[in-house]
This record gives C-alpha cells, sequence and structure tokens, in this order.
C-alpha cells in the first residue's frame, strides 16, 4: 500500500507538471491580452506596453514558464494580475467553501443514489423502479443553472424557507446548514442519478450471480442477501463513480457558485478566466488537478478495503 | 418489512432538511429587521479590483470608494453642475492656471489633516508613470501643482484644458490620505474624506462600511453598507425580493418586468451618458466608402433594437448624447434615419449588391441581440451579413488590433463631457488604443482638440456640436442607443440618486 502511494505521489509531480505547462502555454497563446483587460478601453499602447513590462509579460514565454516554476518550488504560485493579491491566499480564502459545497452535495448524491439504486433494483420494473430511472434520466439532463434558479424560486423566494445565497455563516450554524441546502441538491442531483443508475446495474448484476442464489437457496434473509452479501460487491463500480463524481464536482462547481454567490475556487477561475488573470488560473487549475488524481488515489485504496482480493503490492 | 429502513432513513432526512428549512425561519427573511436598521446591502456583479482610486479603473471599485474617498468637485446628481465638495471655490487667472482654494479643518479617516499638499500628493501619484495609474489621462494636461498656502493649490497646464472641472470631479481623482498611503496599501486599506469608513474586505465575497461619526458635513443616515459580490443577476434579483440585499443597479433590460412586478421594490430609471454604437473598421473595404457606411446607416432601424429593451434604451442617432456636454438638439436631426427603400438603392447604385461582411459581437450585455437584429435588417437591403461572437477578452484584443469589419461597442461617459467622448474614441491619436473605428479625419481632430483646449464652455460646447455634425455625416459610428441608468431598490430605502453617469452616492440615503 505504501508502494502504491509513493508511485502515485511520484505520478502524481509528473502530471501536475504537465498540467502547469500545458495551461501555462495555453493562457499565453490563446487569444486575449491581460494587459488590454487591465487597462480598459481608454488606455493608449504605451499604458499597454508598460502594462506589459510590469507584469513581466514582455520577456519570452518560456522564460516566464521556468520562473513560475521556480516560484512554486519555493510555494510562491504568483500574484493576481487584476488585485495583486498572492495566489495561494487567494485559493486558500475560498477553497473552504468549495469543499463544503462539493462535500454536502456528495452526501446528497451518496444518499439519495444509493437508495434509489438498491430499491429499483430490488423491485425491478416496479413503479420505484419506473420513478427512480426517470429521475436519473432528468437528474442527469437538467442543467445546473435552471434547477439551481428554479431552487431558489421556489424554496427561497415563494416558500421562504431557505436563504437565496451566499456561504457567509459557518457550518454548524443552522443558518451555515441552511444556506448549503439548495447549492447541494442542485450539485449533487446529476451525480446522484449517475450513482443511482450504477448502483441499480451493479445490484442486478450480483443478484444475479449464483452465490446470492445459493444465499438464498440455503435460506438467508432477504434483507441479508441484499445488505449483506450483494451491496458489498457491488459497490466496487459504485464507488468509483463516487470516487470521479467527487473529483469532478470539487473541480465543477462553477455554475453552482456563479448561482448561489459563493465565493468558492471555482468562481476564482472563472473571474480569472475572463480577466486574463493567468497566474489565478494556472494556480485554480493546478488545484482541481492535484484534487481530482488524490481522490483517484484515495478511491483506489478504499477499494482494496473493500474487495480484499485487491492488491497493489 | 423489508424497505421499511430504508423508507424510513428517507423520510428521516426529509424531516431534517425541512425542520433545518424551517427553524430559525425569521432570521432569513431580513424584512421585518431591517426595516428598524439603518443598513443596506448593495448586490454588486462582481468584486471590487481594489479601494484605491488611484489604482482602479472599473465601476464596481468606484462604487465603493465613491463612498470612502471624496473629490475636489462634484456633479450635482439631478442638473450635472459641478459644484465645490472638498474644494471652497475656484479662480482661473489666465486660461492655464487654475488657483483651488480648499475648505479646511478637514481630517481623513486616520486623522491626517486635508490641506494643499494632500492634493498635491494625490495628483502626483496619479501622474507618476511609476505608479501606472489607469486614469493617469485625467490629469496628463496638468503641467505643475504648487502649493500655494496651507489651504491652496495652484494646478498649471501648458495649454488651456476645457474639461479641468470634469476631471477633478472624477472619482479616480480623489483626494487620498498621504499618510496611509505612504504607510500602507490604501488598495486593501482606504483611508479618504468621505461620509463612510472602511471596515472589512473579504476578497471576492463582500466590502462592508461604516459610518463616519466625525465626518466634516452631517454625519449619514445609515450605519453600516455591505457591497455584496453577486454574479448572477437573477439570483441578485431574487435576493432583492427576500430582503437579503436592498439596492441594485444596472438592471439588464430582459429582467425589468420582474423587477417591475415585485411587490416593495422601487425602479428608478433616467437618462444616462453611455452611448452604444456599430462601429465600422474604416482602414477595411469597402467599410472605407461613405457610400457604404451611409447605405448601412439607412439600413439600420434602430427604433426597433430599442423597442426590445423594455424602456431601458433612448433612440437618438447623435454621437454625443442627450446628457453629455456638448450635445445640441439639431444632431439628432442630422442623422441617416432608417429608409429601407434608399439604402436598397444605394446598394444597388454602387455595386455592393451581396457583399459579403463578418458582423463581430462580443457575448455580453446586448450585443447579442444588436446582431440579430442588424443581421435581418441589413439582409433585408441585399447585403449577407454572418455573425461572429467572441468572448470579452479576446473581443477587445481582436478590435484593438483592427482585425474585424463591423462590431458592437459602448462607451460610459464617466465625466459626462463630449470632449471625453470624440477625444479618446475617434480621434486619430488614440488609433491603436481605444479608437477601435480608426477613424482618421484632421479636421474633425482639430474641432476635438479645440473643445479641449478651451476654458470657455460655450465656445466648447459650440465645436462639440461641429465635430459631432462631423462624425454623424463621416459615419464611423452608427448610434445603435443611449442607455438609461438604472436601480431597483427596497421602499424602505430613501433618498437615492443614480447619476447620469450610473455613479451613486449613499450620504444621503437612509432607510425608513
Amino acid at each position: 500500500m505504501i508502494g502504491l502511494i509513493v508511485r502515485r505521489f511520484i505520478q502524481l509531480l509528473l502530471l501536475l507538471l504537465g498540467i502547469s505547462f500545458l495551461v501555462f502555454m495555453s493562457m499565453h497563446l490563446a487569444p486575449g491580452d491581460p494587459a488590454t483587460v487591465i487597462g480598459g478601453p481608454t488606455a493608449t499602447a504605451s499604458d499597454l506596453e508598460a502594462i506589459r513590462k510590469d507584469l513581466g509579460l514582455d520577456r519570452p514565454v518560456l522564460v516566464q514558464y521556468v520562473d513560475y516554476l521556480g516560484g512554486i518550488l519555493h510555494g510562491d504560485f504568483g500574484y493576481s494580475f487584476q488585485t495583486n493579491q498572492s495566489v495561494s491566499d487567494a485559493i486558500i480564502t475560498r477553497f473552504p467553501n468549495t469543499l463544503k459545497l462539493a462535500t454536502a452535495s456528495m452526501v446528497v448524491a451518496v444518499i439519495i443514489g444509493i437508495i434509489a439504486g438498491i430499491l429499483s433494483a430490488m423491485k425491478q420494473n416496479s413503479w420505484i423502479d419506473i420513478s427512480s430511472t426517470t429521475f436519473a434520466l432528468a437528474g442527469v439532463s437538467i442543467p445546473n443553472f435552471w434547477l439551481g434558479t428554479m431552487l431558489i424560486l421556489i424554496f427561497a423566494v415563494n416558500l421562504q424557507w431557505l436563504p437565496v445565497g451566499g456561504l457567509s455563516s459557518p457550518i454548524y450554524t443552522i443558518e451555515g446548514m441552511k444556506q448549503l441546502i439548495l447549492p447541494a441538491i442542485t450539485l449533487g442531483t446529476a451525480s446522484a442519478a449517475l450513482i443511482a443508475r450504477m448502483c441499480r446495474s451493479a445490484m442486478l448484476e450480483v443478484i444475479k450471480s449464483d452465490y446470492i442464489r445459493t444465499a438464498r437457496a440455503k435460506g438467508v434473509k432477504q434483507k441479508s442477501v441484499i445488505w449483506i452479501h450483494a451491496l458489498r460487491n457491488a459497490m466496487i463500480p459504485v464507488v468509483t463513480v463516487i470516487g470521479i463524481n467527487f473529483g469532478g464536482l470539487l473541480g465543477g462547481t462553477i455554475i453552482t457558485e456563479q448561482v448561489f454567490a459563493i465565493n468558492g475556487v471555482g468562481r476564482l477561475m472563472i473571474d480569472a478566466i475572463a480577466a486574463r488573470d493567468f497566474p489565478v488560473v494556472q494556480g485554480t487549475v493546478l488545484l482541481v488537478a492535484a484534487i481530482f488524481v488524490i481522490v483517484n488515489l484515495i478511491v483506489d485504496i478504499i477499494y482494496a478495503f473493500i474487495d480484499p482480493r485487491i492488491s497493489y503490492d | 418489512m423489508k424497505n421499511n429502513k430504508v423508507l424510513f432513513l428517507a423520510s428521516f432526512l426529509l424531516i431534517i432538511i425541512v425542520f433545518v428549512a424551517g427553524c430559525s425561519e425569521e432570521s432569513s427573511g431580513g424584512d421585518a429587521e431591517s426595516n428598524t436598521t439603518q443598513e443596506i446591502t448593495y448586490a454588486s456583479t462582481s468584486d471590487v479590483v481594489g479601494l484605491s482610486p488611484i489604482d482602479t479603473n472599473d465601476s464596481v471599485s468606484s462604487n465603493a470608494t465613491f463612498q470612502i474617498y471624496e473629490t475636489l468637485f462634484i456633479k450635482d446628481p439631478e442638473t450635472m453642475e459641478i459644484q465645490p465638495l472638498l474644494a471652497e471655490s475656484y479662480e482661473t487667472p489666465d486660461d492655464n492656471t487654475w488657483e483651488i482654494k480648499l475648505k479646511e479643518d478637514i481630517t481623513f479617516h486616520d486623522g491626517t489633516p486635508f490641506n494643499a499638499e494632500a492634493v498635491k500628493y494625490t495628483f502626483e501619484q496619479i501622474k507618476d508613470p511609476e505608479r501606472a495609474a489607469p486614469r493617469a489621462s485625467l490629469l496628463a494636461p496638468i503641467d505643475t501643482i504648487e502649493v500655494k498656502d496651507e489651504y491652496t493649490v495652484v494646478l498649471k497646464t501648458k495649454e488651456p484644458y476645457g474639461p479641468m472641472l470634469s476631471a477633478l470631479s472624477h472619482t479616480n481623482a480623489a483626494i487620498v490620505s498621504p499618510t496611509a498611503d505612504k504607510e500602507g496599501d490604501i488598495n486593501k486599506e482606504p483611508v479618504g474624506t468621505g461620509p463612510f469608513t472602511f471596515v472589512e474586505w473579504a476578497e471576492g465575497a463582500h466590502v462592508t462600511l461604516e459610518k463616519n461619526e466625525d465626518y466634516w458635513r452631517e454625519p449619514a443616515q445609515l450605519d453600516k453598507v455591505t457591497f455584496k459580490v453577486v454574479p448572477e443577476s437573477s439570483t441578485a434579483i431574487s435576493m432583492l425580493e427576500t430582503g437579503e440585499v436592498q439596492f441594485l443597479d444596472a438592471l439588464p433590460s430582459d429582467q425589468l418586468p420582474r423587477i417591475e412586478s415585485l411587490n416593495d421594490v422601487e425602479v428608478q430609471k433616467s437618462e444616462g451618458t453611455r452611448v452604444s454604437y456599430l462601429g465600422f473598421n474604416m482602414e477595411k473595404e469597402p467599410f472605407n466608402e461613405l457610400e457604404f457606411r451611409q447605405a448601412i446607416a439607412y439600413g439600420v432601424n434602430q427604433e426597433a433594437y430599442v423597442e426590445q429593451l423594455n424602456g431601458l434604451g433612448i433612440f437618438n442617432e447623435s454621437i454625443i448624447g442627450p446628457k453629455v456636454f456638448g450635445y445640441n438638439e439639431e444632431a439628432s436631426e442630422a442623422t441617416y434615419s432608417y429608409d429601407k427603400e434608399k439604402a436598397e438603392q444605394m446598394i444597388e447604385e454602387n455595386g455592393y449588391s451581396g457583399q459579403s461582411i463578418t458582423l463581430l459581437a462580443a457575448n455580453r450585455d446586448n450585443y447579442m441581440k444588436m446582431a440579430e437584429i442588424v443581421q435581418s435588417q441589413l439582409t433585408e437591403i441585399g447585403l449577407d451579413v454572418q455573425i461572429e461572437t467572441m468572448e470579452w477578452g479576446t473581443f477587445l484584443d481582436t478590435t484593438r488590433k483592427g482585425n474585424y469589419e463591423m462590431t458592437f461597442l459602448g462607451w460610459s461617459n464617466s465625466t459626462a463631457d463630449g470632449s471625453e467622448l470624440l477625444y479618446p474614441n475617434l480621434h486619430t491619436d488614440n488609433i491603436n488604443a481605444s479608437n477601435y473605428s480608426r477613424y482618421n479625419n484632421e479636421e474633425f481632430d482639430k474641432l476635438v482638440e479645440e473643445s479641449r483646449m478651451s476654458v470657455d464652455q460655450d465656445y466648447r460646447k459650440e465645436k462639440l456640436h461641429e465635430a459631432n455634425l462631423m462624425a454623424i455625416e463621416d459615419a464611423p459610428w452608427i448610434v445603435m442607443e443611449h442607455g438609461m441608468v438604472t436601480a431597483a431598490y427596497h421602499t424602505s430605502v430613501e433618498g437615492l440618486i443614480v447619476d447620469p453617469t450610473g455613479s451613486w452616492s449613499l450620504y444621503n440615503v437612509s432607510r425608513k
């Protein structure tokens, strides 16, 4: 297991190096000049030149990249072109909000997804199954943007049960939990749907296998068959989906953060892209990539616990 | 029986959600509470870039700095007349000298006295190339800044500078505390003389200000002001409805019917200084031919576009708009008004039939809507129009380099002075910069320069009118609309006035 972690860690570093190069180059080579955005429409050509010099953008791209890498090795991710704030500070302030949102969404997704998946597998082709698969289809098809806006209109504006947006109160307060509910449902619905589908098909497959028939023949109760014998074996693909989704959720909170006015990493990234704030874009993309890889490593470790036959050594 | 556990778990979860949602309902409403407190929350579409008027240039930052800092002069939000604010009076002994007497006994929030030294310090910082202040151009015509005595400052220009008072009343020419600027970062810890003092800036989330109890005039009535970042306009409107925010501005025209239908919300609409236009790249064929531009000008029906804006646009084809200094009603009648037959005839006579042109549109504001309407109108007169859309950052870069044929842009005139519209946008000095149309006309340049280099306001107005007529005739631009400034606020908010440039002060605002 330690071997796996070390191997994966080295892979992670190589991967991040590759990603940093790709992001750096794509930002610098893509159309759009940070100086034009910062200078605004009134800036003259010499103003723009001065801004480029000030930001160090007048040097060759490769020199800038090597400089950037050198900074990262010293823990310096650079400074925002827009606000001059350190990129690490900007991310550290916002990451807790994104983590809260992604975790809450995952909780929503896992609970709804697994329950719906098991129920429809147990009652295949019943009304429960049909409504659960319909939910799954709707869940993956409905855009976050629309769902979020509808939830706001129903629960915040009309019923006035929950606040419209923001994530300013601490999570352990009632106000903090209330602020999380709508964004978590918005972001978690699509994952819930995927988990439900995966859970249903995995359960159906397991339930039809020989050992389950044997267990039933031996008179094991239905409850034990499902919860003890079947579920554990059906969990492997489900855990994969959960893992990949969680990584995706952490990097894919942009729209939900935008709709619910949450000050998270997703919004930081999208604002930075629009403003051609290169250091912030690079910092946030690296973070999201690193998280994605780390979450996948954790998923691999969990496999070994669920299925003792899996060994990485 | 088998499913009972699952069903129980599901119902339990539902109950928890409903319980958490239901309890402490009174605290989410905000309405009842906010009626009694002198607090206001404004929903801003993005975060401030910084809080130093010297180092920022965007309207979101200006909204906040306008409450913290003050300028020597200020425009009356209703009449747009320039009045002294931190200044007491001024004299112009000759055309190149501005002797400004300052008000006495004013201190900055950090206790630093406000005096001629503070003005000199601020203006020198704005002009300092090292500091690279984005609005350095405002004070560029000022040659020297002298302190005559503690409360008198003398500004000397090389050439007479007509829009001086407009420039000095611009938010980016606000006076900062020299002590605070030397010892700290006023971009993060702002210190001015204004009615509100800085409390906190949670980056990406909000800026909080509180009442300046030691203000040199009567203190403001609001105790606390929050600028909350809400990027989505539909979310901001929902927040206005539930009382989480009390004030929005720059309302999107497509959301206006929803806002106007809300209970307890008032909408303010008035004519603004912003102009939106269809601009040609005059260095590309056939856009360099007057007949072609004229044909398009006759073929575009701006009224049809303005009708789609739910009343948030003014139909007037003059380049200098009705709320901008230099406007003369005559100009609105000197334009190439919509005449489809004439347009068709010109297209045919000049051999432009079927001419293929690309219309570049940035995917923000109302530009896409404009593009679709203009495309269909120009197709009707016999042109083949393709729309190309671009994201804003790419768009700015592309248009600045002149890689386009025709496009839509707008100009928010923050000084409300015609010279500040015509000079940056259409003067030859600014080709490769803000003169996106690359309009090059010596005679026009001369008129604009005369309007800038005189301190005789009647003469300036006349020159601006002449320049305006010339540009209308040459048609480097076809004006699509003149903008409206808007705000929506809870009915408990009193005393809010949005001026034609879109800025507002919270000094006279209160909650009832």
